[in-house]
């Protein structure tokens, strides 16, 4: 049984595997780029090792040094996290071939639920619920597509195979109307990629993500842990996730069935440790399978909240070979749980990511609030990583006592240095859709745009007396510069606390 | 000092008087305003009312981050509004504009070329930071001036990547 651990990854996930191995007695192992060489998790764990430059291919992708580094620190399991090399089949079979434990699924179900094709074909096998569509067979032409097309039902989406971000894409509301947007869709395919060919795919309407948590031991056992909703996303990132959904919370047999048909995909695959299936509900409940996580999610702590389950530990204990804890029927869902994403980005100019040192942070906590975070106060938000810099993450009784109990925290929150999406966050738990859990896929998209001010009339003038505020204290600073005369005491003195105020 | 403010076209005429009281529009109101650990935070009590709030320098306005709204506030003292009024100005209709690069990052596109028209809202570049491809789009209708990037380059932070110059009137 392994007593030491290397984290194959950086930033959040990172401390909070490191914080797990803490608490389970393991020893630690970080490995980090060069500019992350003063990162929360090198200075967390109990050995660390540089691995290359800032890039990521150059770095947390590079295989062979992390191996490296686990021969030579006597590493005896790796912990993936998620992204990077996390659902990676190669890098997990090359860690058994080390005689290293990965912590995470067999290679066999990380490739088999990689290949969409695949994993869409072995879960429809199990009897899961996938979405009617074409992907897979192959370029079919315009007459083949026609002929099918009354089989899938309408709507339906034109999508193009090679595509992405949109492009080569046309709603499809009837037979009629299909041949003039199947030739648009291949020309805008065509134009965009170089490849005209499209496939169909029921077009779910009012869909809802949702999302199975699910643990598995190497006896046999497999449970799943309840839902996740994470409709709140933008350009497919995911921003703010509860559990459990307001679309399945007093729906017994819902969660019951969607539990049931997750667990039967992971058993399709032969699936060990911690996975996530992704479904997409439509607005009668009708739910199809969208894709498998093999790795931990980001969003893992709301499920921890409010199951009480740790899932780290319990993929460590997995991986050391030990039978799961719980029966399906001693996971309980009790209260509720919400995260808030809070990334390095400016929601007033189009969620450009920022980046800058961080001069000042003040962090939520209190009651109910946790937070999972990789950075401090000094820390620089370089742009070789993604944006996210912390996770809020709330329970409350129930799901109105966790919105203001999240909508408390944020306002705590104080990031100086960067932007961040923490006025988004808080426009959103402000709009009455979202208090009433009205909401799908295309909600932020579509609906919501945390415009600027103008809709708070009321504290407007505290804005404007703020405003003129720092603008006249700014001003007699230049002042003060200039008019040299007028000081109250001798140039000398003035200079030096001068220089003190603007170093 | 008597400053006039406006936000969202709403003008308040605040006037600072030397022992922390400001009057807004002949309000009187007794203020203690505080700057936090040197970064543009500041406490603010009014009337024994307490705010905090992030108060950023743009080039064009005082950006005003209150309670998970932004107000944006342009602050002028009363011979700045007369000068400006006087030149028969609105506020200041920016005649070019620089699109500098909001981070480091990589260009993946300029779907623009010189000389051609673009209208506000039109993508000038597309930057890729953070593993995600931004839109950067033109505030103003105009003219695209002075590419200075291509596809396939990395630029700094404020970098100037082109421009777009007001259409001739």
């Amino acid at each position: 049984m392994f007593t030491k651990v290397l984290i194959a990854n950086r930033g959040e996930i990172a401390v909070r595997i490191l914080r797990a191995c803490r608490e389970l007695g393991l020893q630690t192992v970080a490995v980090y780029s060069e500019p992350d060489r003063q990162a929360l998790h090198v200075r967390y764990a109990d050995q660390a090792y540089c691995i290359g430059p800032g890039a990521s291919r150059d770095s947390y992708l590079r295989m062979d040094k992390i191996l490296e580094v686990a021969r030579k620190s006597g590493a005896q399991a790796i912990h993936p996290g998620y992204g990077f090399l996390a659902e990676r089949a190669d890098f997990a079979q090359a860690c058994l071939d080390e005689g290293l434990a990965f912590i995470g699924p067999k290679p066999s179900a990380i490739a088999a639920m990689g290949d969409k094709i695949v994993a869409r074909e072995t879960v429809r096998k199990a009897g899961v619920p996938v979405v009617p569509g074409t992907e897979g067979e192959g370029g079919l032409n315009d007459d083949e597509l026609l002929a099918i097309a009354p089989q899938i039902g309408f709507p339906l989406l034109v999508k193009a195979t090679a595509g992405g971000g949109g492009k080569g894409m046309r709603e499809v509301r009837s037979l009629e109307e299909m041949p003039a947007l199947l030739r648009a869709a291949r020309r805008e395919a065509e134009a965009a990629f170089g490849d005209g060919n499209v496939y169909l795919e029921k077009l779910i309407e009012g869909a809802r993500h949702i999302e199975i948590q699910v643990l598995a031991d190497s006896f046999g056992n497999t449970i799943h842990l309840g839902e996740r909703e994470c409709s709140i996303q933008r350009r497919h990132q995911k921003l703010l996730e509860e559990s459990p959904s307001p679309f399945v919370a007093g729906d017994d047999d819902l969660r019951r069935k969607m539990g049931q048909v997750a667990v039967r995909a992971a058993e399709a695959v032969g699936y060990v440790n911690a996975g996530t299936i992704e479904f997409l509900v439509d607005a009668d409940k009708h739910f199809y399978f969208l894709e498998m996580n093999t790795r931990l999610q980001v969003e893992h702590p709301i499920t921890e909240l409010v199951t009480g389950v740790d899932i780290v530990h319990e993929q460590i204990r997995i991986a050391r070979g030990r039978q799961l804890r719980w029966k399906q029927e001693d996971i309980q869902m009790r209260g509720w749980a919400i995260e808030a994403r809070v990334n390095a980005e400016d929601p007033y100019n189009n969620f450009v990511p920022s980046t800058g040192k961080l001069n000042h942070i003040l962090m939520p906590s209190g009651p109910g609030v946790r937070v999972d975070t990789g950075v401090f106060s000094g820390f620089e938000i370089t742009p070789y990583y993604d944006s996210l810099i912390a996770k809020l993450i709330v329970w409350g009784e129930t799901r109105a006592e966790a919105i203001l109990r999240l909508r408390r925290a944020l306002e705590e929150y104080r990031i100086m240095g960067v932007r961040t999406n923490i006025p988004f966050h808080q426009k959103l738990l402000d709009s009455h859709r979202f208090m009433a859990g009205q909401y799908d896929t295309r909600f932020v998209e579509e609906r919501f745009s945390p415009q600027y001010s103008a809709d708070r009339r009321e504290e407007g003038e505290i804005a404007a007396i703020l405003a003129t505020l720092v603008a006249h204290s700014e001003n007699l600073q230049a002042s003060n510069i200039v008019r040299r005369g007028i000081r109250d005491t001798s140039n000398w003195k003035w200079l030096s606390r001068w220089e003190r105020v603007h170093r | 000092m008597k400053y006039i403010t406006t936000i969202d076209n709403q003008e308040y005429t605040v006037e600072i008087l030397d022992d922390g009281v400001v009057t807004v529009n002949g309000k009187t109101y007794q203020v203690n305003f505080e700057s936090i650990d040197g970064q543009p935070l500041y406490s603010l009590l009014v009337n024994g009312a307490s705010y905090e709030s992030m108060v950023y320098a743009t080039e064009e306005a005082w950006e005003v981050l209150l309670r998970g709204y932004l107000y944006k506030a342009t602050v002028e003292d009363e011979r700045e509004k007369r000068l400006r009024v006087a030149a028969g100005g609105s506020q200041a209709q920016n005649a070019h504009f620089h699109l500098k690069a909001p981070m480091p990052g990589l260009v993946v596109a300029v779907p623009v070329s010189e000389g051609q028209e673009v209208k506000s809202g039109d993508v000038l570049v597309i930057l890729e930071s953070m593993k995600m491809q931004n839109e950067l789009k033109s505030p103003q209708d105009g003219i695209v001036k002075r590419v200075r990037v291509q596809a396939g380059q990395s630029v700094e932070r404020n970098q100037v990547m082109l421009s777009v110059h007001a259409p001739e009137a």
